[in-house]
């Protein structure tokens, strides 16, 4: 838990743009040095003109995308909350479900994907079922540690103190887990894309980007691929930072010395309690 | 206090087996109202034993305990409690940390935290009560432990080591720090220490323990004025409470080398 305040929290930011702009410049120059024609690798600026000459067909595949991911990240990880919450709190519950977890997790997606599509059709729900099958796995696993590590003493001090099982609940066991959910949404983060676009691939008749790949592809638009590959990407980070904001600003303590403002409570000057 | 007026806390035959093992064998122990009492012992004495036992926490083989005479035992929150380990919790405040025991009871009102802040304030963790605790010394964050027993609403407090963790400088000034404290609060304390000076400096009484079956050894009046300054270390009384202690301590011929290294 190291004290490292805004000034680092910035530092960390404008790191992580040169690490993005590393990645530009090596892509362009692997493009020059090459030598590889269009038709086979698109550089950057190219890619990057295609959405723009493209927005107004993309931007809906774009929309329906995100739109999956968010849907199922949202629900994959509500569900790998709860599932941690039942196995921390019933150890039965942990023993008969932990192997499922596991079980669930070495089946390939695209295996599964296509006995989903005839199960639910070709609409949203094998979709949503396949992030979320990516997603809740590590939120469970990160929030079930979380839960499970929290000191003996003080779960002991908080019944000392007088609190019933559900305070200890939620004003011990939740908070303690922040840290841990918050690694696990955000690996799920990057991930849920992914899930999106094998679902579109193997379970769907709407339009997305994962579908636009696919006859990009075909049709050998290599700019179409190189920029729709660019805005996948751009979902995948962009949902991991905002995860990663969230987090910081949920868990102050972290990375501040003091509370900030908005959390302190207040304050009256004594001889008026009572 | 008088031995007229009825005990604050009674501990009546209380033992302890886990499994075939006697941890602590029949004890009984009043405190009266106000008082201070120390329990210093080696390790394996039963003195963690039985404050589990007093606190609700572990049931008793045998035994029972009774607060203003009425049964205690399995009951938790009828007593405060405190740690060696400060138990802070890393997401709350000093202020907040200080007002967990109504926060966890569902009761906590503004008149809490205003209390709170006034304590905190008094007893100079003013500029840090909104500070998380890992910014905090380790001698500020035995005093928000101490403040969270205090402010838990309990009158008798046991305190298991508290400051066993602490340099020696910092020991010394938290000794006169919960001395003050103990003085203007009126509360009753038990302190588990196995540092013999510090039980003396701090106590009405020393119970002695012994392990192996965890017992009370002896109870020894300490009858130094107060109140106490550091210098009364130097006493002849205390250098011969010090030794009543050392003597049942560490019997002379077979003093066992590890654990009679770590009292000095």
């Amino acid at each position: 838990m190291s004290d490292i305040g805004f000034k680092g929290i910035f530092q960390n930011a404008l790191l992580a743009v040169l690490s993005v702009a590393l990645i530009f410049i090596t892509w362009k120059l692997f493009v020059v040095i090459s030598g590889y024609p269009p038709y086979i690798i698109a550089p950057p600026e190219v890619a990057i003109a295609h959405i723009w000459n493209n927005w107004a067909e993309m931007a809906p595949l774009l929309r329906a995308t995100l739109y999956e991911t968010v849907v199922g990240y949202v629900l994959g990880s509500a569900f790998g909350f709860a599932i941690a919450v039942l196995m921390a709190q019933f150890r039965a519950v942990q023993r008969v479900v932990y192997p499922g977890l596991i079980i669930s997790q070495s089946i390939p997606i695209v295996a599964i994907a296509a006995p989903l599509a005839l199960l639910f059709g070709f609409g949203m729900a094998p979709k949503l079922i396949v992030i979320g099958l990516i997603v809740f796995f590590p939120v469970a696993i990160n929030v079930l540690d979380g839960l499970s590590s929290v000191d003996r003493d003080v779960l002991n001090l908080a019944r000392v103190l007088g609190a019933s099982p559900w305070r200890i609940f939620t004003k011990v066991k939740l908070p303690a887990c922040l840290g841990p959910l918050f690694t696990g949404l955000k690996i799920g983060a990057s991930y849920a894309v992914t899930g999106a676009v094998i679902g579109e691939w193997t379970a769907s008749s709407t339009k997305g980007l994962g579908t636009y790949l696919l006859t990009s592809k075909a049709s050998l638009n290599t700019a179409a691929v190189y920029g729709d590959t660019l805005l996948l990407t751009a979902i995948g980070v962009g949902s991991f930072v905002f995860m990663l904001v969230l987090g910081i600003i949920v868990t102050p303590w972290q990375w501040s010395a003091t509370a900030p403002k908005w959390l302190q409570p207040k304050i009256r000057p004594t001889g008026k309690e009572d | 206090m008088t031995s007229a007026t009825p005990p604050k806390l009674q501990i009546r035959g209380v033992g302890k087996r886990f499994d075939n093992v006697e941890a602590l064998t029949p004890v009984s122990l009043d405190v009266q109202a106000n008082e201070f009492v120390c329990i210093v012992g080696a390790s394996g004495c039963g003195k963690s034993t039985l404050f589990n036992i007093v606190s609700g926490l572990l049931a008793p083989s045998e035994g029972s305990v009774l607060l203003d005479g009425k049964e205690i035992v399995n009951r938790p929150g009828q007593v405060g409690y405190m740690l060696q380990k400060d138990l802070l919790l890393p997401w709350r405040t000093a202020l907040q940390n200080i007002v967990l025991g109504p926060a966890l009871r569902g009761t906590l009102t503004q008149a809490d935290y205003d209390r709170a802040a006034a304590l905190a304030t008094r007893y100079g963790l003013g500029s840090f009560l909104h500070a998380y605790p890992h910014a905090l010394s380790g001698g500020m964050r035995q005093r928000v432990a101490l403040m969270r027993t205090l402010t838990a609403g309990n009158d008798t407090l046991l305190l298991d080591e508290p400051f066993g963790a602490l340099d020696y400088q910092t020991r010394v000034a938290m000794q006169s720090w919960l001395l003050d404290v103990w003085r203007e609060m009126q509360r009753t304390i038990v302190f588990v220490t196995h540092d013999v000076d510090e039980s003396i400096f701090l106590a009405d009484r020393v119970v002695i323990m012994t392990p192996r079956p965890g017992r009370i050894h002896s109870v020894l009046p300490i009858d130094l004025p107060r109140p106490r300054m550091p210098a009364v270390l130097s006493d002849p009384a205390f250098m011969a409470a010090k030794r009543t202690i050392m003597e049942v301590l560490h019997p002379a011929p077979e003093t066992t080398g590890s654990e009679a290294a770590a009292h000095v």
